[in-house]
C-alpha cells in the first residue's frame, strides 16, 4: 500500500468514527444511512466470493447488507478497530448462516446451480434486446443450454427458503434493514392512505409492499418493477411469492 | 391441430409445490408463453392451491389452445374458503385478496361445480399474440 492509500484510508477511517458517534450518540440516523452506503462495496465485495452457489448475487448482497447493518449499530465507540474490520466477520458471518439456516434444503447440482445464477442477467438483457418477456426456449438459446435445464434451474430459484423477511438488523425496536435502505416513495405513501392495510401486509418491508403495489394496484409487469426498483426481473419474481406466501402464512 | 390436453393430479403437499411448478413451466413453454407470462400462471395456481386447496389431492388439466395460450382447470377445491376468498376485497381486508391476485395474472377465470359437485376453477393465460 503507497503512502497515499494509507491516507485516504485513514481520512476514511476518521469519516467513519465521526458518523458511527453522530449515529450512536447523537441518534442522528442520517449518518447511519451514509454509513451504509458507504460500506456497501464491501458488502457487494464479500458476497460476490458466494457467488455461483445457485443463489442470485443480489439476494447474497441483500443478506450481507443485514451483516453490514448489524455492525453498525453494535459498533462500540470504545473499540479501537475501523468499522470495515469490524464490519466483515459480521457480513460473512450474515451470509454462511443464511446458506446454513435458509439455504439449500435439497441437494441441487452444482450445473443447476450455476444456470440459475448466469439466469438472472440473461433474462434481463434478452429482455431489453427483445422488446418482451423471453420465453424459456430464447434463455436456453441464448445459454446454451436445453429448456429443460432451464426450467429446471427456475425452480431451483424457487426452492430455497425464502429469507425472512421479519429479519432485523438487531433488538425488536430497530427498522427493518430494508426500510433502512430502499428508497421513500411518495405514491406508496399515497396508496397506504387508500386502504387500511392489514398487519401481515403492514409488517412487510416497504419495498415489499411497494412492489406488491405496483403489480397488483398499477398492474405493472415484473420487468418495469425490475426497472423501477433496480432489481431483477427474477428477484422481483421471488419477492411477490414470497411475500405473498408470508402474508398468507400471517393470516393463517 | 387439435387441442392439445394434459392431465396432472398430485398430492396437496408443499413438497409437490415444485413438481407442480416445473409442470405448468413446461406447458407454459409448449403454449408460447414468455417468461412472465409462465410465472404468472403458476403463482396463479399456487395461490389458489394455498388459499383453497383441500387436505388430499388436486387435479390440474390443461388444454393449450390452438392459437396460443393455456386454459387451466383446478379442482377439488374447498367451497367454503374460496368463496370467502373471491369474495372478499382488498379494501374489507387489509390486504391483497385472492380475487385481486388471480384478476392480475390471468387473463380469466370462474368457478364452476362439476357433475359429482365437487368445484373447480377455471382459468385462461392468454398467449404472446393476444396478452
Amino acid at each position: 500500500m503507497t503512502t497515499e492509500e494509507r491516507a485516504g484510508r485513514t481520512a476514511q477511517q476518521r469519516e467513519d468514527r465521526e458518523l458511527l458517534r453522530r449515529y450512536h450518540e447523537d441518534g442522528d440516523t442520517s449518518a447511519r444511512e451514509r454509513l451504509i452506503a458507504r460500506h456497501l462495496p464491501l458488502v457487494r465485495s464479500l458476497a460476490r466470493r458466494y457467488a455461483g452457489r445457485g443463489e442470485p448475487l443480489e439476494d447474497i448482497e441483500q443478506v450481507g447488507a443485514i451483516g453490514l447493518i448489524k455492525a453498525i449499530d453494535r459498533f462500540d465507540l470504545e473499540r479501537e478497530v475501523s468499522l470495515a474490520t469490524y464490519a466483515t466477520p459480521n457480513v460473512v458471518g450474515e451470509i454462511k448462516r443464511h446458506f446454513r439456516d435458509k439455504g439449500w434444503a435439497i441437494r441441487v447440482p452444482r450445473s443447476l446451480q450455476e444456470l440459475n445464477a448466469r439466469m438472472s442477467g440473461a433474462i434481463d438483457d434478452l429482455t431489453g434486446l427483445l422488446g418482451h418477456s423471453p420465453s424459456v426456449a430464447e434463455i436456453a438459446q441464448s445459454l446454451g443450454t436445453t429448456t429443460e435445464e432451464v426450467l429446471e434451474a427456475l425452480e431451483v430459484g424457487s426452492a430455497y427458503s425464502a429469507l425472512s423477511l421479519d429479519a432485523g438488523p438487531g433488538s425488536d425496536d430497530d427498522n427493518d434493514p430494508m426500510d433502512t435502505i430502499g428508497a421513500e416513495d411518495e405514491e406508496f405513501d399515497r396508496s397506504e392512505d387508500r386502504v387500511t392495510l392489514s398487519p401481515a401486509l403492514q409488517r412487510l418491508p416497504d419495498r415489499e409492499r411497494e412492489i406488491l403495489r405496483m403489480r397488483f394496484e398499477e398492474g405493472l409487469p415484473q420487468t418495469q418493477i425490475a426497472e423501477r426498483v433496480g432489481l431483477s426481473q427474477m428477484h422481483v419474481s421471488r419477492l411477490i411469492r414470497r411475500s405473498l406466501a408470508t402474508m398468507r402464512e400471517e393470516l393463517g | 391441430m387439435p387441442t392439445e390436453r394434459i392431465e396432472l393430479e398430485a398430492p396437496l403437499d408443499d413438497a409437490f409445490q415444485g413438481v407442480i411448478r416445473l409442470v405448468v413451466g413446461g406447458i407454459a413453454e409448449q403454449a408460447s408463453l414468455g417468461l412472465e407470462a409462465m410465472d404468472d400462471l403458476q403463482l396463479a395456481i399456487e395461490r389458489l392451491l394455498a388459499e383453497t386447496g383441500g387436505d388430499g389431492r388436486v387435479k390440474i388439466s390443461f388444454e393449450l389452445a390452438d392459437s396460443g395460450g393455456v386454459r387451466a382447470r383446478i379442482g377439488p377445491l374447498r367451497e367454503q374458503p374460496l368463496n370467502a376468498a373471491l369474495r372478499e376485497s382488498d379494501g374489507e381486508t387489509g390486504t391483497l385478496s385472492l380475487q385481486r391476485i388471480l384478476a392480475t395474472v390471468v387473463d380469466s377465470f370462474g368457478v364452476e361445480r362439476e357433475a359429482d359437485g365437487e368445484i373447480v376453477v377455471r382459468m385462461e393465460k392468454l398467449g404472446p399474440a393476444r396478452s
